[in-house]
C-alpha cells in the first residue's frame, strides 16, 4: 500500500488534535498551503539551465564608468591584456592615471604620452621578467577602451604611444551589434 | 517531509524496492546553483576590433634577405564630409581610386545612436573581391588597410569605418570561423 489518495500531508504527524483539525481545515480555511513541487522544480531547472548556458568563465571585464563605448558588427572575442581607458579628460591604465586627454587636444598635434609610455613599458618588462623565461614571445597586445566622443587626435596619440612602448597589436573594445547580411 | 515515493513491490520478505527521493536537499542544491550562477553572471558581453601598428620586427642576420615587391594596400580616406576615397596603392604607385558617398545610417541604441556606413561596407567588400591579394584560405598574410582621418573626427565614426573595412571575411587555414580579410592600421598624417 504505497499509492496514496491525494490530499494534505504536512503537519499530520503532530500529535495534537487542534493542530490536525486546523490543518485539515474543518469548518475554516486551512492554514497550510500545499506547494506543487513538480512545477517548482521545473522552474528551478529552467533557470539553472539558462544561467549555465550564459555562464562565462572569464568573468566580467571592468569598464571605466566615464567611457561610453561605440558598437560594431564585425568584432572578435575579447583577450586578456592591459586595459587602457581613454575618456574625455584622462587616460588610465588598469585604473591608474596615465595622462590627460585635454593636454593632447590643447597641443593640437599627435604626440607620445610619456606617462602612458612608462606604465606600458614597465608592464612589458614585468611580463618579460615573470614569463619571458618560459620561451613564449611577448604578445604585444593591449586593449583600448575609448569613449565614443574622443577625437581621432587622441586615439592616434594613444595608439602610437602603445606601439612605441612595445604593444603594436592594439584592440579597440566595442559593444556588439547584431549582424546584418550585406 | 517532502519526498517522492516510487512503489514497486517489496512483498514476501524480500528487500523492498521502494525508494524515496528526498526533495529537500535537491531543492537546496538547485537554489545554491541559482544563487551562484546569478552572482557570477556576466550580463554585458564586450568584443574587440583589432588594429595593427605595423611595427617591423628586428632584422634576423641569419635569414637571407629576398626583396619582395610591396603588397597592394587599401587606403581609406575620410577627410571630407561628403565622401570616402578608396585608393589601392602598391608602394607609392596608385593602382586604383574610387569615391564612395559618405552616407551615414543612424541606428537608435537606447538614448544614443550608432553610426553605420553600409555603402562603404558594400564597396570595400566588392573591392577586396576584385583587388585583394590574400584571398586563399592557405595564405597566412592578410590584406592591409590604412585609415586616413583628420584630427577632429570622433571615435564613433572611426569605429563605423573600421567596422565597414572588416566586412569582407575569408577562410583562414583550417579554422572553423571566418576572419576579417583586412588588417587595419592608422595613417599618422
Amino acid at each position: 500500500m504505497a499509492i496514496h489518495e491525494p490530499g494534505r500531508r504536512l503537519l499530520h504527524h503532530i500529535p495534537l488534535k487542534f493542530v490536525q483539525k486546523k490543518v485539515e481545515g474543518h469548518g475554516h480555511r486551512a492554514t497550510s498551503a500545499s506547494l506543487n513541487l513538480t512545477s517548482m522544480i521545473d522552474f528551478f531547472m529552467t533557470i539553472v539551465v539558462f544561467l549555465l548556458a550564459s555562464f562565462s568563465a572569464s568573468g566580467e571585464i571592468p569598464i571605466d564608468k566615464n567611457v561610453k563605448l561605440p558598437k560594431a558588427e564585425n568584432t572578435l572575442d575579447m583577450v586578456e591584456a592591459p586595459m587602457v581607458a581613454v575618456n574625455g579628460s584622462q587616460i588610465l591604465v588598469d585604473g591608474t592615471a596615465a595622462g590627460s586627454t585635454r593636454a593632447i587636444e590643447e597641443a593640437g598635434r599627435m604626440q607620445r604620452i610619456d606617462e602612458l609610455f612608462n606604465i606600458l613599458k614597465s608592464k612589458r618588462e614585468l611580463w618579460k621578467a615573470t614569463q619571458g623565461g618560459s620561451g613564449k614571445s611577448f604578445p604585444g597586445v593591449c586593449v583600448l577602451q575609448v569613449d565614443q566622443g574622443v577625437t581621432a587626435l587622441v586615439v592616434k596619440s594613444v595608439f602610437q604611444t602603445a606601439a612605441f612602448a612595445g604593444y603594436p597589436n592594439v584592440s579597440f573594445m566595442v559593444g556588439q551589434l547584431p549582424k546584418h547580411e550585406h | 517531509m517532502g519526498g517522492v515515493s516510487v512503489d514497486t513491490g517489496g512483498k514476501g520478505g524480500r528487500k523492498s524496492v521502494d525508494s524515496e527521493i528526498n526533495m529537500i536537499p535537491m531543492i537546496d542544491l538547485l537554489i545554491c546553483c541559482i544563487s551562484f550562477l546569478l552572482i557570477s553572471a556576466v550580463w554585458s558581453h564586450m568584443s574587440r576590433m583589432n588594429a595593427d601598428a605595423q611595427v617591423p620586427g628586428p632584422p634576423n642576420p641569419e635569414k637571407e634577405l629576398n626583396p619582395q615587391p610591396p603588397d597592394k594596400m587599401l587606403h581609406v580616406e575620410m577627410r571630407t564630409d561628403d565622401k570616402f576615397t578608396l585608393i589601392w596603392k602598391q608602394g607609392p604607385t596608385v593602382v586604383n581610386s574610387i569615391d564612395v558617398p559618405r552616407h551615414a545610417v543612424e541606428i537608435a541604441d537606447g538614448a544614443t545612436t550608432v553610426i553605420r556606413y553600409p555603402d562603404l561596407a558594400t564597396k570595400i567588400n566588392e573591392e577586396w573581391k576584385t583587388n585583394g591579394s590574400h584571398r586563399d584560405s592557405s595564405d597566412k598574410k592578410m590584406d592591409q588597410a590604412v585609415l586616413h582621418t583628420d584630427n577632429k573626427t570622433v571615435f564613433k565614426e572611426i569605429v563605423a569605418v573600421i567596422d565597414s573595412i572588416y566586412t569582407p571575411k575569408r577562410d583562414f587555414g583550417g579554422a572553423s570561423k571566418q576572419i576579417p580579410a583586412f588588417n587595419v592600421t592608422f595613417s599618422v598624417n
